[in-house]
This record gives C-alpha cells, sequence and structure tokens, in this order.
C-alpha cells in the first residue's frame, strides 16, 4: 500500500485497474469486501468504502444476495475518466515543463512520436 | 458484505449473574492437580513418613512400656500442613486469580461470592478426607503401630461427626483468613501487609497484656478446657466471617496491578 | 452508528502524577480502534478505566450507556487482553482454554483449537516455563476465540515473531470480517497494524492528541526536504509537525498538500515523500511544544 494516499482509493483504483486491463470483465463478480479485506491485509470497512466508490459511480453494482458484478459499459466510462484524468496530471505538467525549457511543439511532439516508433518496429522485429 | 452475520449484542439475563458466580467457582478448581492431588498426595507422604517413624521409635523403644509410648504420638501435628497449604491456595486464589478473572470481565463481587463457594467446598472436601482417615486411624489400630494423625488428642471432639465439624471450622479459618490478608495485599500492598500485621501483633500482645495485667491466665486455661476444641473452634467462626465480609470490602476497591 | 463507549473529561491520578488527562472520546460499535502512544503514555490505564479495573478521578466513563465499574452486565460482554498478564500459579495454557467458555458465551472452541495449532502454543505445559512469545499468543487466542462484544488488546504481542504478528492480523481480520465487534489495539508497533485500524487515538502524556480516521491520517503529512531557506520559504504559514535540520539542508513535516502546492515544491527544488502514520506519530510525540509555536 501506498502511504501517500487513503487505501480506499488504492482499492478502488486497484479495481479500475482490473476492468481496464480486463481481468473483471463487465458482467463479472467481484470479490466480496471481506475477501479483498483479507488480501490487502486491510481493514473490511476501508474495503467496503472503496468498493461502495465504485458502486455511487456506477462502476460496479450490487446484486442483493449474490455479490458485486462490474457494470455494463463501465469499461468505456473508465478509459474516458482515464483519459481525462491522463490529461490533467500528465500533459498539463509536461507542457508546463515544456514552456519552461522553452521546447516548441514540433520539439516536444517529435520527443513523444519517435519512441512510439521504434517501439512499433521492435515489436515487429520480434514478431518476425 | 451480504452474508453479514448479527453481532449477538450484549447479553442480559437474570441467570446471568449466577452463572458468572458459579464460573468463578469452577475457574478455582480448573487446575484440581494443584488444588486436590497435589496436597492430598503430600499428605499421603507425610501420613506414611509418620507411620515409618512411628514403626521405628517402636523399635528403637522395644522392652519399654509399649502403651506409654503410643500415648506419646497422640500429638502429631503433622495434619497441620494441609492447613497451611489451603492458606496458600486462598492467598493465591485472590493475588493471582482475582487479577486474571477481571480481565474475563468478571465483578469484585462476583468474583468474592464465586471464590467463598469455592473456599466452602474445598473446606468441605477436605474435611471429609480427613474424617474418613480419622475413622480409618481408628479401625486399624492407628495404622497399626498407634499413631494418632488425624485424631490428635487436643483435637479429639469424639464422634466422627464432630471432628468433621472441628476439621470444616479450622479450613474456613484458614481459607477466609488468608484471603482477607491477600485483599489487604491486593488492595495496599506491602505498606497495607506491613500494617496488617502490625495491627494482628498488636491485638495478640495487647489480649496477652490484658489478661497478664487481670491475672486472668487462669480463667483463660479453664475458659480453653470448658469450651473444648470444639467451643474453642466455634469462636474461630468470629474472626473467620470478619475475614468474609471485611476482604469483600476491602476487595471491592482492589486495582489489579501486574 | 451506535456508540459503545463515551468518555468525558476523564481524569486519573496515581497520588502527584496525572496518568490520564481530561480524555474525551466515543467508540463505535463494531469498528477497529488503534491506542497509541509511546510506553507510559497511558494507554493501559485507559483501558483499565475502560474495564472498571480502575477508578476514575474525575470525569465520566460510559460503556453500552453505563458505567464499567461493578457492572456484571457491562463486564460481561468485555474481554481485556493485557500485556504480561498474571496467571494463576501453576496454570497451563489447557486450563484457560478450558475455563474461558464459561466466560464468554460467544467462545468459539474450533477457533481456539485452530489458533491453537497456529500458533503452536504446548498447552500442556506449565505457563511460567512458556516463552514471552507463547505467553502472549495465549492471550491471543482468549481475545480473538471470546467473540467479546467489546474485546480490548493492550500490546497484546510482546516476544511474539514477525511471522505470528501477521498470523495475529490475519486471524483478527478474519474473524471481525465475519463476526464484527468492537476492537481496541494498543500497541506502538502501528505501521505493522496501521492498515487494519478504522480509526486512531494517539495518546501523549496522558492527552488525546490525535482523535481522527486513520484515512484521513494517511496522507495527511508530506516530509519537504532541500536547503534549508527552499524548506523555510515553503513552509512558511503553513503547519509544521516537525522539523529537522544538518547544516544547509532541512526537511519539514507539514499538513495536507494539494496539487498545487505539490508542483509549486518540485519547482522549488524540494523533494516530497508520503509520511506513513508511524512516522507521523513519532514526530507528533516527540516534537517539543515550541517548536509548534514556533511554526504557528
Amino acid at each position: 500500500m501506498d502511504e501517500s494516499k487513503p487505501i480506499f482509493l488504492q482499492i478502488a483504483e486497484s479495481i479500475e485497474n482490473d476492468i481496464l486491463s480486463g481481468a473483471l470483465g463487465e458482467e463479472t463478480q467481484v470479490p466480496s469486501t471481506n475477501e479483498f479485506a483479507a488480501f490487502h491485509r486491510i481493514n473490511p470497512a476501508t474495503a467496503g468504502k472503496g468498493v461502495n466508490l465504485l458502486v455511487d459511480e456506477g462502476v460496479l453494482y450490487k446484486k442483493r444476495g449474490i455479490g458485486m458484478f462490474v457494470a455494463q459499459g463501465s469499461r468505456a466510462r473508465l478509459v474516458a475518466k482515464r483519459r481525462d484524468q491522463f490529461h490533467t496530471e500528465y500533459v498539463e505538467p509536461l507542457l508546463a515543463e515544456a514552456a519552461k525549457l522553452g521546447l516548441t511543439s514540433a520539439q516536444l511532439a517529435a520527443m513523444i512520436t519517435e519512441p512510439i516508433a521504434a517501439r512499433s518496429t521492435t515489436d515487429k522485429e520480434a514478431a518476425s | 458484505m451480504t452474508a453479514m452475520t448479527i453481532t449477538p449484542s450484549r447479553s442480559r439475563s437474570q441467570g446471568d449473574s449466577l452463572k458468572r458466580i458459579v464460573a468463578v467457582t469452577r475457574l478455582h478448581f480448573v487446575n484440581r492437580f494443584a488444588t486436590f492431588w497435589l496436597p492430598s498426595m503430600i499428605l499421603g507422604f507425610i501420613l506414611l513418613l509418620n507411620i515409618a517413624i512411628w514403626y521405628l521409635i517402636l523399635a528403637a523403644t522395644a522392652g519399654v512400656d509399649r502403651a506409654q509410648t503410643e500415648k506419646g504420638f497422640s500429638y502429631s501435628g503433622a495434619v497441620f500442613y494441609i492447613f497451611i497449604y489451603m492458606l496458600i491456595v486462598a492467598v493465591q486464589a485472590i493475588s493471582r486469580t482475582f487479577p486474571f478473572a477481571l480481565g474475563y470481565g468478571v465483578t469484585r463481587r462476583n468474583f468474592w461470592l464465586g471464590s467463598s463457594i469455592a473456599f466452602g467446598l474445598i473446606a468441605v472436601a477436605f474435611s471429609a478426607l480427613l474424617t474418613v482417615l480419622s475413622l480409618i486411624e481408628g479401625w486399624t489400630n492407628g495404622w497399626g503401630v498407634g499413631g494418632h494423625m488425624f485424631a490428635p488428642s487436643y483435637i479429639d471432639a469424639g464422634p466422627w461427626y464432630l471432628r468433621f465439624v472441628l476439621y470444616l471450622l479450622t479450613f474456613l479459618f484458614f481459607l477466609f483468613f488468608g484471603s482477607a490478608a491477600a485483599a489487604v495485599y491486593v488492595r495496599w500492598r506491602s505498606t497495607g501487609m506491613i500494617a496488617f500485621f502490625a495491627a494482628i501483633a498488636l491485638i495478640i500482645v495487647g489480649a496477652i497484656a490484658l489478661i497478664t495485667l487481670t491475672h486472668s491466665w487462669v480463667a483463660v486455661g479453664t475458659w480453653f478446657v470448658t469450651s473444648g476444641p470444639l467451643g474453642v473452634a466455634a469462636w474461630s467462626l468470629v474472626v473467620t466471617f470478619v475475614s468474609a465480609v471485611a476482604g469483600y470490602f476491602i476487595l471491592r476497591r482492589a486495582t489489579p496491578k501486574n | 452508528m451506535t456508540t459503545v463507549i463515551e468518555v468525558n473529561g476523564l481524569t486519573k491520578k496515581f497520588g502527584r502524577f496525572t496518568a490520564v488527562d481530561n480524555a474525551s472520546f466515543r467508540v463505535e460499535k463494531d469498528r477497529i480502534y488503534g491506542l497509541l502512544g509511546r510506553n507510559g503514555a497511558g494507554k493501559t490505564t485507559i483501558m483499565q478505566l475502560l474495564t472498571g479495573q480502575l477508578f476514575a478521578t474525575a470525569g465520566s466513563i460510559s460503556v453500552f450507556g453505563e458505567t464499567p465499574v461493578e457492572n456484571a452486565d457491562v463486564l460481561g460482554n468485555i474481554c481485556f487482553i493485557k500485556e504480561s498478564q498474571l496467571y494463576p500459579e501453576d496454570f497451563r495454557p489447557r486450563h484457560v482454554f478450558a475455563s474461558a467458555p464459561w466466560f464468554f458465551p460467544n467462545w468459539d472452541a474450533d477457533l481456539a483449537e485452530r489458533l491453537i495449532a497456529d500458533f503452536r502454543v504446548p498447552v500442556n505445559r506449565r505457563i511460567k516455563k512458556l516463552s514471552r512469545g507463547q505467553v502472549s499468543a495465549v492471550g491471543v487466542i482468549v481475545g480473538l476465540a471470546s467473540r467479546a462484544p467489546l474485546t480490548f488488546f493492550d500490546e497484546p504481542y510482546l516476544g511474539l515473531d514477525a511471522v505470528a504478528r501477521q498470523i495475529f492480523y490475519d486471524r483478527l481480520l478474519e474473524d471481525f470480517s465475519e463476526h464484527p465487534r468492537t476492537v481496541i489495539l494498543s500497541t506502538h508497533l502501528i505501521d505493522e497494524v496501521s492498515n487494519l485500524l478504522e480509526h486512531v487515538f494517539v495518546i501523549e502524556e496522558g492527552r488525546i492528541i490525535v482523535d481522527a480516521e486513520s484515512e484521513d491520517l494517511r496522507g495527511a503529512a508530506t516530509t519537504v526536504a532541500g536547503t534549508k531557506g527552499a524548506v523555510d520559504a515553503f513552509v512558511a504559514g503553513r503547519e509544521v509537525i516537525a522539523r529537522e535540520a544538518i547544516g544547509g539542508l532541512a526537511t519539514a513535516t507539514v499538513g495536507p498538500l494539494s496539487a498545487v502546492d505539490r508542483s509549486a515544491a518540485s519547482a522549488a527544488g524540494l523533494e516530497l515523500s508520503p509520511v506513513s502514520l508511524q512516522q507521523l506519530i513519532v514526530r507528533k510525540t516527540t516534537a517539543a511544544p515550541t517548536e509548534f509555536e514556533q511554526s504557528a
């Protein structure tokens, strides 16, 4: 567990990550609060808080007497949410720092596109 | 979250208090070895030792008047060991079991009541044992060597049931006096102990002084003779009772320390 | 939420020494609380007051709505596992496990059996011959298997090794999940338990100096490190929990930082690192009052 932020947020994020990666498909059951608590060795109430956060956001829903399930369309919503976050958390500071260093938008673009291109060629080589 | 069981909330029933008192009584007997078997085994060992000594004396004094020798055997004080053992049982019951029981959520009141019942049961059980042994002693002509460990002449109160009562009163005296003394210790620690024994010494010295100054030693002697062992033991009930009541009030405000 | 314990203005003096100083707090039902603080801070005294073992000098205590002192109805729902518990002379663990069910109506014998195996307690050896950790294990087993609605663990694991402590935490969480109850755990191994606790009380010299949800404390403090000038400039006007300086370098522990604060700090060349609950408490309980005043 990361010391810098509340555990319930970390629990919610780890469930989100599993949904994004496809490990938790839509309409599949997620582990119970107690299972989360035992696995992460945290207080069940804290785990419950993380799960409930996702219920409030409509990512998970409750089936009475059965448990928690991943909601229909939640992956797409999470991708959208994470893209917004990506913009504020990564792109904006990046632009601010680039402006400070006097990088032009072309230089900045090259810094981003070149490694991506390089990676795709190595991927192709590895595949062939 | 779905299968959340309902927590048993605090229970509150009429029979609860009695149950907890009985639980305290049982707590004193959970280690049966220390309460029953060990003192019984030591008692048996002392008996064997005494029989051996009596036999050796008889053998060494062969030819001398046997009846005269056997008369000397009737003053054995060996049985006193078991009273002292029970005094220690009572002291430990208060000094060790009390703080332990409080951790189990027992009130001081229930602890004292439960312990008192336990003391009563111990007194009855061991009085019965000593009485039975005294009867065997009689039937076997003093274990075959004319010894008197369980019915020494100075406590021979006549019939077996009076002997039982005599033993019972003595056990109760040692158990409750021991527990009251331990309660003083638990409540006031060593300061309390010093004051307690100083007070007892003062009472004894005071009584002796009073008797001496009023030249009443003869009267006291006569009282002991006329009261007989049972009468004297009956008076011990006063001390036993005072110990039981005082012990309760002392422990009521006592706090356990490690 | 149901309040299980309510304490107001609680004070306990031993002669001239004030062990608990005007403490007020509440404990809600079915949560795990941490009572944290240094040795001698007053943790045990508070627990003894709450369980009716000690008598308060001033203030009021209500447990399950009533005073705990000599109250069989209240105490019958409490299990108090104390550090270096005194056991009756010549007791063996089996005597403890045989007698405990008479006092705890919710006692789970199967759980006790499992825990005895987990902790490898020699049930037939005399308690005074057991190692420190084994004695602690006996207490921990009673505390868990008793399932008392209100359970106190006062430094329950002196002498327990890391593996045994982990077993304790796991079993506590597991059993708590299935049978929720109110647990108050005092400890100085804060990092180990911080994830288990829902709420934290920190006690220092008899006073409650922190009374907060542990989730709120997480991320509530950050350490700022850098040159003395930059640190001083950054922390000016903030609540500083602790401060240290070596030559021209300084570190300061400050309260919650916003994203703006963080970028400002990195812009100033300062290094930020999160503060664990344990570090936070260490800083709060060792900082001299004058340091607090300076920063205020």
